[in-house]
């Protein structure tokens, strides 16, 4: 027979159960900056206002990262009752409030889009990167990304200089640069690949406007026949009527 | 031991919490009522602000999982074996490990600060954070889509690939024989976390959401505050004035990778913005693809919150030198 002496396990015990479990000031805080993330992105999958900032290629990360944060909310309060309460100092206090200030931002804004402003920053950056195939810009409905897609390459370009005097049917908005002439406009779509801080533009020169119809950031539409010159795009308008801005008003390449 | 806190000074107190929640409103209040978004550039900044956060919060977030499981699940001694192999040959395969985790740069750092608290050598910790968001799968497939149909595809993925590892490893080996305490730099909010040793130890659940809640604040308020710099360089960035280097040999891959560090990127989307830059030629993209997950605004921030003093200094000279050498080779190779 052994000399060991077998002891019982001791019952596992609830830390809420112990003698004068105490909130945690410190747990409560941080439960509550994880719950005001968790909510802006709640709110922007329903509000569909995640159009405005994800491209829809990777907006799956907001319902995940919703569900994630709901829980490590939930998990940090249903923690925060202890026999150590840890106090928070005023310094953490103002920084853990610094992180809730981008979620008061987005929720008491009203719903914007990028627009003319970025465009002219942007303007370096037309030549999308995107990889649509010459054989998709020579048949099928031209779009504004296939324009900017067919800009990239040689072949690109020869399959839509193929397509020259077809009609074509965009809706964008309005840009306009200070040696744009009064009879002409700049036909602009953001082209967003995973969130709009990497924006890039698809644009066309529209002909044969109403000069003084449409200011900048108007968003309209254009109906007309295409006229690739090189490595610009030009539309010859037949129709321009302003439109509202679509729910989705970034592309997807 | 118990921590007995003793009673401080800068304690916040019920009216500390009023008026950080009073800042808040009279916030939101105001922007209601200056209607800021009346001015381009201001809304412009608050548009990009928001989406680089509401995208990298959810990808920070899956890294302080990470990071908790490590801490909560990982047994002590695990780390400790694998410190023990040689350097050479920790190095590579910490940076090959970047292959497993399938994140962005802004996950990574929460994951290595971790595996070099819990006892893996500090030089493949970092070998493993900067080799992650270069090298794994989502972002050498979204290389490989954004430069599809070009001459110079295989070039940019494999060289990506190799080029990452490349530099990865150099970093991790400038930061040498640094001890874990030498390298990061204490959470104070990692108090909270640890079991309380009064009474029984908490359950590991208990402690996972403590873990992943405590790193999640650490890294968010480094988070916001890169992610506001990286907003305001893209909203005032003149393009124009970019493309004029384009031509000149050196200077184009040293603008490439400045520029990258200035736009903030998430790495499994870089690429296509990369191959955006048609004026530049391969070797200056993937200069701007190698360095920018390694190094850029929002990252610096997050560095300077989790690392010691010096060690920003030694990731941008060591990442910006190797990347430059390497593309500057490759710029005679394939332009």
């Amino acid at each position: 027979m052994s000399d060991v002496v077998r002891t019982r396990a001791p019952l596992p015990v609830r830390p809420d159960e112990r003698l004068g479990a105490r909130w945690s000031p410190a747990r409560l805080a941080g439960a509550t900056v994880l719950a005001s993330w968790a909510a802006l992105l709640w709110w922007l999958l329903i509000s569909g206002r995640i159009d405005l900032y994800l491209s829809t290629r990777t907006q799956w990360v907001v319902p995940i990262g919703a569900v994630l944060l709901t829980l490590a909310a939930g998990g940090r309060l249903v923690t925060a009752r202890t026999r150590e309460p840890e106090p928070v100092t005023r310094r953490e206090a103002w920084l853990m409030g610094a992180v809730v200030v981008p979620v008061v931002l987005v929720m008491a804004l009203p719903p914007a889009a990028l627009g003319q402003f970025s465009a002219n920053k942007r303007s370096g950056f037309a030549s999308v990167g995107i990889a649509t195939s010459a054989g998709d810009i020579s048949s099928g409905e031209l779009t504004l990304v296939d324009v900017a897609s067919a800009q990239t390459t040689p072949e690109g370009e020869q399959a839509l200089a193929m397509r020259a005097g077809e009609a074509v049917d965009f809706v964008g908005f309005v840009t306009r640069y200070d040696d744009t002439p009064a009879d002409e406009l700049f036909l602009t779509r953001y082209v967003v690949t995973c969130c709009v801080a990497d924006a890039t533009i698809a644009q066309v020169r529209v002909v044969n406007v109403t000069p003084g119809a449409f200011a900048p950031n108007d968003w309209v539409q254009v109906r007309g026949a295409i006229y690739p010159i090189g490595r610009e795009v030009i539309v010859d308008a037949s129709e321009v009527v302003r439109v509202d801005r679509p729910d989705r008003p970034y592309l997807t390449p | 031991m118990a921590q007995i806190a003793a009673p401080r000074s800068d304690t916040a107190t019920r009216r500390t919490a009023l008026a950080v929640v009073g800042s808040l409103a009279a916030l939101a209040v105001l922007l209601q009522l200056v209607e800021p978004q009346r001015f381009a550039w201001v809304q412009t900044f608050f548009i990009i602000l928001g989406s680089l956060l509401i995208q990298a919060v959810p990808f920070v977030l899956v890294g302080a999982l990470a990071s908790a499981v490590i801490e909560v699940f990982v047994p002590i001694g695990t780390l400790e074996r694998l410190a023990e192999l040689p350097r050479p040959l920790q190095l590579p395969a910490a940076a090959l490990a970047g292959i497993a985790m399938p994140i962005c740069e802004c996950g990574s750092v929460p994951v290595a600060r971790r595996l070099a608290a819990k006892g893996l050598l500090p030089s493949a910790a970092i070998t493993f954070m900067l080799a992650a968001p270069v090298v794994n799968p989502v972002v050498i497939a979204s290389t490989f889509v954004a430069y599809r149909g070009r001459e110079a595809m295989w070039a940019m993925v494999a060289g990506r690939f190799l080029l990452g590892m490349l530099v990865a490893v150099v970093v991790g080996w400038t930061v040498g024989a640094v001890s874990k305490e030498g390298l990061l730099k204490p959470n104070p909010d990692e108090r909270h976390a640890h079991p309380v040793t009064l009474g029984r130890p908490e359950s590991r659940w208990r402690r996972l959401f403590l873990h992943m809640g405590s790193d999640f604040l650490f890294m968010g308020r480094y988070l916001v505050l890169g992610a506001t710099l990286a907003a305001l360089v893209q909203t005032f960035l003149p393009a124009p004035w970019i493309e004029r280097v384009a031509a000149l040999p050196v200077l184009s891959i040293v603008t490439m990778m400045v520029l990258a560090a200035l736009m903030s990127l998430c790495s499994e989307s870089d690429a296509f913005i990369a191959a955006s830059f048609v004026q530049f030629g391969p070797s200056s993209q993937l200069a701007f693809l190698v360095f920018g997950p390694m190094v850029d605004l929002k990252l610096a921030a997050l560095y300077a919150g989790t690392f010691r003093r010096g060690f920003l200094r030694t990731v941008v000279i060591s990442a910006f030198a190797t990347t430059l050498v390497a593309t500057m080779w490759l710029q005679v190779v394939i332009g």
